[in-house]
């Protein structure tokens, strides 16, 4: 026995009776990054070098590195992840999604192409619609699947996650429901978005634990909507802006600097350009921000331990300013520090509460997949 | 966990104390720690519980996981749950039969890394050479009859696409005819595509835009872009360009994989600079010997160079091809002074050619 099937969690988490996080006066969280960006640069340097060297061919290794590192700096209560994942692994993923699924679409491609040259635009385009749906259902799979990777080779205290369920029907809800998200005018898009969070994690587990979330997506729709109409805003805004410095230039009457005052409205329009999608994404980080508040708010494991996550727009907008800093500073170099900034952000804004027994934690009996990521790694969806 | 053994028997040495080392591990089966000692048993490592109970681990399946401060931490091979570290000094006996350290890889750590690291740059290179010259020696290896078939099974005769008319289609194998007499699998055709462009594709086809036939003033300048394509047929460019492409989407799938970029895509945009000297060269060649003017190339050239950046359309050929003033100035030196040049085509045979897509009634638009 560790003395640690008490409470733990942080603020407003349960009383802590032996809780080593807080016995010795650490941090109240039960997740602690502990990482350095020292420690990770000999890491991310020598993977670029070996990545660049072998034309890409070493990224497999690369990622399973800097996993290793980052799950191993990243304290869960009192004892540290690890990353248990082999780089051969996503190797042969994207090696078999190379040969099942882009030689497919490498030929598919080509026939189309000849369908619409020899004169069969109708054929081409139906085998063309087909792909697309293929594509669409596969990156479903390929979201579902890579999570259950990413939770079975997570190992804590010796036990790790998985799913019984090889996520082949979470593809057909990811169809439907994305479909119906957007068929409503794109309104629909955030309970998608908030369902299908729950049908992933509903399948998962970890040890014998399951993972369930209930996460309702009407707390997300304000800000949704706000996103949803931003650009109609923003437009009704800046045509007005526009319209009344015109107005005022056309009205001055006549002074010599007509010309430069016509400049000056230009360079205003160009401004009002760049505001405008700077507006635009901040109010999806707005929306966003709250949207993974909600559902990993909503998220339980087994009976006694639920989840939480706390990072406002205002954190989202710092990691984001950062990144585009760093790489801008750093003429893109600074792009292999980013997975380590992402992966602390989430690490240091997700929160536990409840009480566990590693006691009563068993081994989880999910089947191992035996290859990596390849689709995600396909349709390029990896976050971290 | 086949590998895991209990055992009940307790192994004692005289210096049993001395080589033990303090450890701490999860078994993979349930989530609580096990404090307790490690030591060396003849070709097992031996773990022994606070408890009294003793685990017999097979060195050669323990796998190293990563170096901590405080010590080694390890694992088995066929239960990546296990999780073992020494903490201390551990005794050099047990220290030497331990797996060793892996960093970037079991090859990697073997050579060394800046041995590996020029080792593997070497090969990228080599390969990235292979990929980029063996398509110049394979493409002419592969028969013609071959590229020919393949060619016709992907394109066909383009839809309905291709523009015939009463005098046009005599007037444009003249032409051809003129160009390259012996043309064993060269096809010219004028397909009703708006576009200032000219393409030779896979099967020996070469296939002139409609934008372009009307952009042309003379049967010269046209004679000189219909030669130039011709060129790349006869050089086996576009075989060179698909082998070369296949090569590249695979050697570089590792970096992007958005493979393939399409028929048109690898039949306009993807001749080397040096193919398309060839092309020039031969278009030269032909010209001369077929007593057409080069200056009409040239002029064609002249043109696109003043008209650059009017339009899109003008784009797709300076983007695929050399830069038009040097290339003007080549067809300009090969003009011969006296010479008895002819007109490419009579003024008759021209407007046929122009004439063509409008006189073809039931000719398709076109459309990507
Ligand atoms: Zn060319």
């Amino acid at each position: 026995m560790d003395g640690m099937a008490g409470g733990f969690g942080g603020d407003g988490g349960a009383p802590s009776g032996g809780d080593p996080a807080n016995a010795d006066g650490g941090p109240a969280s039960a997740f602690v990054f502990e990482g350095t960006w020292r420690e990770f640069a000999p890491i991310a340097f020598t993977n670029l070098l070996l990545t660049i060297v072998t034309l890409g061919i070493y990224r497999f290794w690369a990622t399973t590195r800097e996993r290793q590192y980052l799950w191993s700096r990243s304290r869960f209560i009192d004892e540290h992840l690890e990353w248990t994942g082999l780089g051969k692994e996503l190797f042969f993923g994207f090696l078999m999604v190379a040969v099942l699924f882009g030689i497919p679409v490498l030929v598919l491609q080509f026939v189309v192409e000849a369908l619409m040259i020899q004169g069969y635009p109708g054929l081409g385009a139906a085998l063309m619609v087909a792909m697309v749906l293929t594509i669409f259902y596969l990156s479903g799979v390929a979201r579902y699947r890579a999570l259950r990777y990413r939770l079975g080779r997570t190992h804590w205290r010796g036990i790790r996650g998985g799913s019984y369920d090889p996520g082949f029907r979470y593809g057909l809800s990811y169809m439907w429901k994305y479909a119906v998200g957007y068929l409503a005018m794109g309104l629909m898009v955030p309970w998608a978005m908030v369902s299908l969070w729950n049908e992933r994690w509903g399948h998962m587990s970890f040890g014998q634990l399951r993972f369930s979330g209930q996460a309702d997506f009407s707390p997300v729709m304000k800000r949704y909507l706000l996103f949803y109409l931003a650009p109609l805003i923003l437009l009704i805004v800046g045509f007005l802006a526009i319209g009344a410095v015109a107005l005022g230039i056309g009205a001055a009457g006549e002074f010599d600097r007509k010309e430069l005052a016509w400049g000056a409205l230009g360079g205003l329009i160009a401004i009002g350009f760049v505001a405008f999608y700077l507006l635009w994404g901040l109010a999806y980080l707005f929306f966003y921000a709250k949207y993974l508040r909600v559902v990993i708010g909503e998220m339980r494991l087994g009976d006694d331990i639920s989840f939480g996550f706390s990072a406002t727009t205002k954190d989202w907008f710092r990691l984001i300013l950062g990144d585009v800093g760093l790489v801008l500073v750093t003429l893109g170099v600074g792009w292999i520090f980013l997975s380590y900034r992402h992966w602390k952000f989430f690490i240091t804004y997700v929160e536990a509460y409840g009480v566990i027994d590693p006691d009563a934690l068993m081994q989880s009996d999910t089947p191992m997949a035996k290859h990596g990521e390849g689709l995600l790694d396909a349709f390029d969806m990896g976050a971290i | 966990m086949a590998k895991v053994c209990w055992t009940r028997s307790i192994w004692v040495r005289s210096s049993f104390v001395a080589e033990m080392v303090e450890a701490e591990w999860y078994d993979g089966l349930t989530a609580r720690k096990r404090t307790g000692h490690a030591s060396l048993s003849g070709s097992v490592l031996l773990l022994r519980e606070d408890d009294g109970t003793q685990t017999a681990l097979p060195l050669q399946d323990l796998r190293f996981v990563e170096r901590r401060p405080e010590g080694p931490v390890l694992s088995l091979n066929d239960n990546r749950g296990f999780r073992l570290r020494l903490l201390g000094t551990i005794p050099p006996d047990l220290a030497e039969r331990l797996p060793g350290e892996s960093r970037y890889g079991h090859w990697i750590d073997r050579l060394g890394l800046p041995k590996a690291a020029a080792l593997f740059a070497g090969i990228s290179a080599v390969a990235l050479a292979a990929v980029l010259t063996l398509p110049n020696w394979l493409g002419p290896l592969i028969p013609q009859s071959w590229e020919r078939r393949a060619g016709d099974a992907v394109i066909g005769d383009m839809g309905n696409t291709l523009c015939h008319s009463e005098f046009g289609d005599p007037a444009l194998k003249q032409l051809a005819a003129a160009i390259d007499p012996e043309r064993p699998v060269t096809r010219v055709d004028i397909a009703n595509i708006d576009m200032v462009n000219a393409v030779a594709l896979p099967g020996g086809r070469v296939v002139v835009f409609d934008g372009l036939v009307q952009e042309a003033e003379s049967a010269d300048e046209l004679a000189g872009v219909i030669a130039h394509e011709i060129g790349h047929v006869r050089e086996r460019h576009v075989m060179q360009a698909l082998l070369r492409q296949f090569g590249l989407s695979i050697l570089l799938g590792g970096i992007n994989s958005d493979v393939g970029s399409g028929i048109f895509g690898i039949a306009s945009t993807s001749y080397t600079r040096s193919a398309e000297r060839e092309a020039d060269e031969y278009a030269r060649e032909r010209l001369a010997a077929a007593d057409i003017s080069p200056l009409g190339a040239a002029a064609f050239f002249e043109r696109l160079k003043k008209e650059h950046g009017d339009g899109p359309d003008w784009a797709a050929w300076v983007a695929s091809h050399p830069v038009p003033s040097e290339r003007q100035k080549q067809f300009e030196r090969a003009a011969q002074k006296g010479a008895d040049y002819r007109p490419a085509l009579s003024e008759q045979d021209f407007g046929a050619l122009k004439t063509m897509c409008d006189e073809d009634e039931d000719v398709e638009e076109f459309y990507f």
